[in-house]
């Protein structure tokens, strides 16, 4: 597999009005987009996704640093523009236009035209499933369909790099189901897609590899295997008190979910199982299953940042 | 270039449906429409000749003043407004992803604001001649003169606004920064009186003063060269214009709107998104 995107210590300093008031949004970032694979590139608000999508697009320019898109890095050239789609987040459409219309305008800039064009438009119609919408002008869509109809503008020129900022955002659970699916048959297809999101739980069903980025930072990064690993351990125990709940918290054992006398709880990777089997006899609770506890990404992201923000704190 | 044209496709579909933009043609045209009654009210002669060539005037003046502020902020409105509408609502991000070029993008932009222009500047003008028509029953055709040199004025405006909204992330400055080159731009004359009335004193800053009003009075455009009213409101409508050298101004308009366009470019093509 060869890298569709590599960064190497790619900086950008916004330059404040005065002296001292620069903004570091990216520092030292190096990361690399495999072919067909999804990377999920994650961070808190102004954390550096958006200024690094926008630097890979040529919308804003690094201050020091290269980037490279399919080994190229002259990223402006018209043939590797060709090559990557790009959805950007809340993007508007206008509402006056028919779908068809958007992709027609859209297939135009990359200069399509004529029957190309207009094949190119119901395969991407297709891919995205907007066929039965097409003439259908945008003021009727609702949220999911206009967020589809921007997947298939990105799609226009059947690229091989797929650069989707906030892709699932806003969504119901049922188009956010349809929007994953879709964008793993694209993976499928061979396509490699590098998405920006807040939606973790979306993130790790799809991803095969992610980095997380605080403050213009990459904290890590790496498969979703390697970095959610079995921290923990899950146990499930019956004859749970108000009183053993309380007790429990305090040597590091926490009750994820409870009804009545029945709970699941967390067992720190600090307390070793023979350990913890004592506590849990301690407390008269009958355990019923222990099983390894795998990190979310959910978990992981919030300990990293927090690590992050922790660190940067100790050093002020 | 297909791209380009697509731009300024989708540049004028999106630029008439702006309400602002329909609100000024409809009172435009209100004007324009409403002069052939307003006529009555203004005039009392008792004399019927007379009246009837002062209210020709009356709505030969009222039209062209009306054309000229309606177009003129239409033009301001239009040019100030599109690139960064688009910044802001990231049409520019999806657009600049494709194998599109800045210059291009800026080009498409440009020239769907001109076809926004020239058919507002029809739409008005038209009517205005039909108005004319009727009133003098022949083909008023210093009119048609009068609205071609109109456009190169807008043309030279709205180059220049085009090219401070290039600089801004909202339309308000670049609005101000328009009317701003339409007035100076129509008084550049007293520029020139500036600086032949500073070599009357030996003081050191007259002389600051002249030499940088003959600066700009060489530099900025002057957009009374391309204003026919005088000669609409007294010739007969199928004179030919008088002492204006057509070609001379269309080069003139042209120049300064080349001038105005390659302005904004050079803003924009290092701008960051």
């Amino acid at each position: 597999m060869s890298a569709v995107i590599e960064t190497n210590k790619l900086c950008k300093i916004y330059e404040g009005a005065r002296r001292g008031q620069d903004v570091n949004a990216l520092n030292d970032l190096t990361i690399a987009v495999q072919e067909k694979e999804i990377f999920g590139y994650l961070g808190p608000n102004g954390s550096g996704k958006t200024t690094t999508i926008k630097m890979l697009l040529g919308l804003i320019f690094p201050s020091s640093g290269t980037m490279k898109i399919m080994g190229s890095e002259d990223i402006g050239l018209p043939q590797i523009k060709r090559k990557i789609g790009y959805l950007p987040e809340g993007a508007y459409y206008p509402d006056f236009l028919k779908g068809e219309e958007i992709l027609r305008f859209y297939g135009q800039l990359y200069g399509l035209r004529g029957k190309d064009l207009e094949r190119r438009i119901d395969e991407t119609l297709e891919i995205v499933g907007m066929t039965r919408a097409r003439k259908r002008l945008l003021r009727g869509y609702s949220k999911g369909m206009r967020q589809r109809i921007g997947l298939a503008q990105a799609l226009m020129s059947d690229p091989q790099v797929l650069i989707l900022d906030e892709p699932t955002t806003g969504l119901d659970p049922v188009a956010r189901k349809e929007m994953r699916d879709l964008l793993v048959r694209l993976r499928s297809e061979g396509k490699s897609l590098m998405i920006s999101s807040h939606e973790l739980l979306e993130v790790e069903l799809i991803s095969d590899r992610v980095g997380i980025l605080y403050e213009g930072v990459l904290q890590t990064m790496g498969t979703v295997n390697e970095l959610l690993t079995d921290r923990d351990l899950s146990v499930d125990v019956t004859g749970v008190t108000e009183n053993s709940v309380n007790s429990l918290a305090e040597k590091g054992i926490v009750v994820e979910d409870r009804i009545d006398g029945r709970a699941r709880l967390r067992v720190a990777q600090t307390l070793s199982l023979y350990d913890a089997m004592e506590i849990l006899k301690a407390h008269n609770l009958a355990v019923v299953s222990v099983a390894p506890r795998r990190e979310t990404l959910e978990e992981l992201f919030v300990r990293i940042v927090g690590d992050a923000k922790a660190k940067k704190e100790g050093k002020k | 270039m297909g791209g380009v044209w697509s731009i300024a496709v989708y540049t004028f579909r999106e630029g008439i449906r702006k309400k602002t933009l329909i609100g000024f043609l409809i009172l435009s045209i209100m004007v324009i429409f409403g002069s052939q009654f307003m006529t009555a009210f203004l005039t009392t002669s008792s004399d019927t000749t007379g009246q009837s060539e002062l209210d020709v005037k009356l709505i030969k003046d009222i039209c062209v003043t009306a054309i000229s502020i309606f177009g003129m902020l239409i033009t301001i409105f239009v040019s100030a407004s599109v690139v960064p509408n688009e910044v802001e609502n990231k049409v520019v991000y999806t657009v600049l992803s494709k194998p599109v070029r800045r210059f291009q993008y800026l080009l498409g932009k440009f020239l769907g604001v001109q076809i926004i222009i020239i058919v507002n500047l029809a739409l008005m003008g038209g009517l205005f001649f039909f108005a004319l028509y009727l009133k003098e029953q022949v083909a008023p055709t210093l009119l048609l003169w009068s609205i071609l040199l109109t456009y190169f004025q807008f043309l030279i405006v709205s180059a220049f606004t085009f090219a401070i909204s290039c600089t801004s992330t909202s339309s308000v400055l670049p609005t101000i920064g328009g009317l701003f080159i339409y007035i100076t731009g129509n008084l550049t004359e007293y520029l020139k009186d500036v600086y032949d009335r500073s070599g009357q004193t030996e003081s050191t800053i007259d002389w600051i003063i002249g030499q940088s009003a003959y600066r700009l009075w060489q530099v900025l455009p002057n957009l009374q060269y391309f204003n026919l009213k005088d000669q609409i409101l007294y010739l007969s409508v199928n004179d030919h214009p008088r002492d204006a050298m057509i070609p001379q101004l269309i080069l003139y308009g042209f120049v300064y709107g080349v001038a105005g366009y390659l302005m904004s470019y050079w803003i924009f093509r290092r701008k960051e998104l």
